[in-house]
């Protein structure tokens, strides 16, 4: 579970990136996050990960105060994350398997085991015929997916999605969607950042932040 | 320990792949390093060649008395009389050993390699002498003494040996506190060298720093991959410096040969024993492994 008590972010003084956000989001939840450029998506979603702390209030990720989180115990926290970055932040001189296979590496996982999981991740994003690729000759949304295969390398708990719709066209959007959810329905948390409108009637909870502040939200009928 | 294993294996492997993206950067720091330890490791070759053959001279100071060649032996002998009352009015302890011409031939057509030469004067050429071995050093008592002995009748020469060897090893001891000066200040040189060529790494894979710590890489996990590169650096630099010098000492031994010959000597330089070469290696991947260590605190210290 992810809990935000009263969380505000001050970059300097009187410039907030978040104001005072009050927010829960249980296990197994696909949320989308929207809001126009500079609402605050992208600090939140770095706060779940630890990469921002907050001025004031709690942030609690599955038990864990990140707050008052250690330096040296912020890696243990983010292997239990799955992160889409913005711009996907793929290593471009390295191939699409060495890529997906980073964060088994990053754990100690041995180079067969580590490549195993990797196969099987790019198989569930539909990329099987790609491993050899290096990520700039894939399109936008191959890109895309490749991020998605290496957060769910590591059998995340929590998966952290900056804008990643952000520049696919129609198409590759909602293949992108359609593969989130499905790590939904297999239990992960999704958090999605997007400002990307035709998509919040495919997910049940949407919050709306405008200038750092929760200024709506809202659940379909899906979250039924 | 698997993991522990796995990870420095990793580590190794990128290191050999950052090397590998831009080998002329690498190769152009290992010239540069190696450069640098050329200078302090000739020096300790030089002084490790030096070392055996000033250690076979004598340091305490000896006088040679060389009688008169006309006189006869046991006046000769007789000598020894007057000699050890002067050592003891000068308050002076010595080993005062009668060396008779016989005696000196034989050590020298032994020792010098001028047997046949000797052969061809028909003669013994040297006179019976005594080699007084003193416990004192005071250089102003040894030449007073010198000069009394050389008022003695039938003393012919009274030569003090002893001097140049004494000039020789403060000299040795100059040449070795120089070197260490020398092998610091190069050491803080390579230092600085590997510290700022890992800085320019870590700043250039800046971004694949971030992600990795996004992914859950740790410092340590991080940071290896650029302390095997330090090291690595300063193991090749020692390497090539060591074979820049063994290529060196071909031509250098050329003419120390034909001032050698001068001497009937037959001294050559030679390149450093495994044991202190392998030091040297030990020592130089430290270097650069210091070098990379700070480097790589302080730069993703910055990073954070």
């Amino acid at each position: 579970m992810i809990e935000f008590q009263h969380v505000s972010k001050e970059y300097s003084r009187d410039v907030f990136a978040l104001r005072d956000i009050s927010l829960t989001i249980a296990d197994g939840e696909l949320i989308f996050l929207a809001g126009p450029s500079g609402a605050g998506k992208s600090t939140l979603l770095k706060m779940i990960a630890g990469v921002e702390r907050p001025s004031s209030g709690t942030v609690m990720v599955n038990g864990q105060d990140i707050g008052k989180l250690k330096a040296s115990s912020l890696p243990y926290l983010r292997r239990k994350l799955g992160l889409i970055l913005q711009g996907q932040g793929l290593l471009l001189d390295r191939s699409v398997l060495a890529n997906v296979m980073l964060p088994l590496i990053v754990v100690g996982a041995s180079a067969s085991e580590a490549e195993t999981r990797a196969r099987a991740a790019l198989e569930k994003v539909d990329l099987s015929d790609k491993i050899g690729a290096f990520p700039l000759t894939l399109s936008g949304g191959e890109q895309q997916r490749v991020a998605i295969a290496r957060a769910i390398v590591n059998r995340p708990q929590i998966i952290l999605a900056d804008e990643p719709t952000a520049f696919l066209d129609r198409e590759n959007a909602n293949k992108v969607l359609c593969a989130l959810k499905a790590f939904q329905s297999a239990g992960i948390t999704c958090i999605i950042s997007s400002h990307d409108e035709q998509l919040f009637d495919q997910v049940s909870r949407v919050i709306y932040l405008s200038e750092g502040a929760i200024s709506d939200a809202w659940t379909s009928s899906l979250a039924a | 320990m698997l993991i522990w294993f796995r990870q420095h294996l990793f580590a190794l492997k990128s290191a050999l792949s950052h090397l590998r993206a831009s080998p002329g950067n690498f190769l152009f720091n290992v010239l540069v390093v190696a450069i640098t330890l050329a200078l302090p490791i000739a020096g300790l070759t030089l002084i490790e060649n030096i070392r055996p053959v000033s250690a076979q001279l004598s340091i305490e100071p000896e006088i040679s008395v060389f009688v008169n060649p006309a006189t006869p032996r046991v006046d000769a002998m007789a000598l020894s009389i007057p000699i050890k009352k002067i050592l003891k009015e000068a308050n002076i302890t010595a080993k005062l050993n009668f060396v008779t011409k016989d005696k000196a031939l034989a050590a020298m057509e032994e020792n010098s390699g001028l047997a046949e030469v000797l052969a061809t004067l028909g003669g013994n050429p040297l006179p019976d002498a005594y080699v007084l071995s003193l416990s004192n050093s005071d250089s102003h008592k040894v030449e007073a003494l010198a000069q009394q002995l050389k008022s003695l009748t039938n003393v012919d020469i009274v030569q003090v040996d002893s001097a140049w060897v004494k000039r020789l090893s403060a000299l040795m001891q100059v040449l070795q506190v120089s070197l260490l000066f020398l092998a610091i200040t190069l050491g803080l040189v390579v230092v600085v060298v590997i510290f700022n060529a890992t800085r320019l790494q870590v700043i250039s894979h800046q971004s694949e720093i971030s992600i990795a710590r996004l992914l859950g890489a740790t410092n340590s996990f991080i940071h290896k991959p650029y302390y095997y590169t330090g090291a690595l650096l300063g193991l090749l630099a020692a390497c090539a410096a060591m074979a820049i010098i063994a290529l060196s000492l071909g031509p250098l031994n050329q003419s120390i040969a034909e001032f050698a010959k001068l001497y009937a000597s037959e001294f050559r330089l030679m390149p450093l024993g495994v044991f202190p070469s392998l030091i040297l290696l030990a020592l130089s991947m430290l270097l650069g492994l210091c070098g990379a260590f700070f480097s790589v605190r302080r730069q993703l210290a910055r990073i954070n």
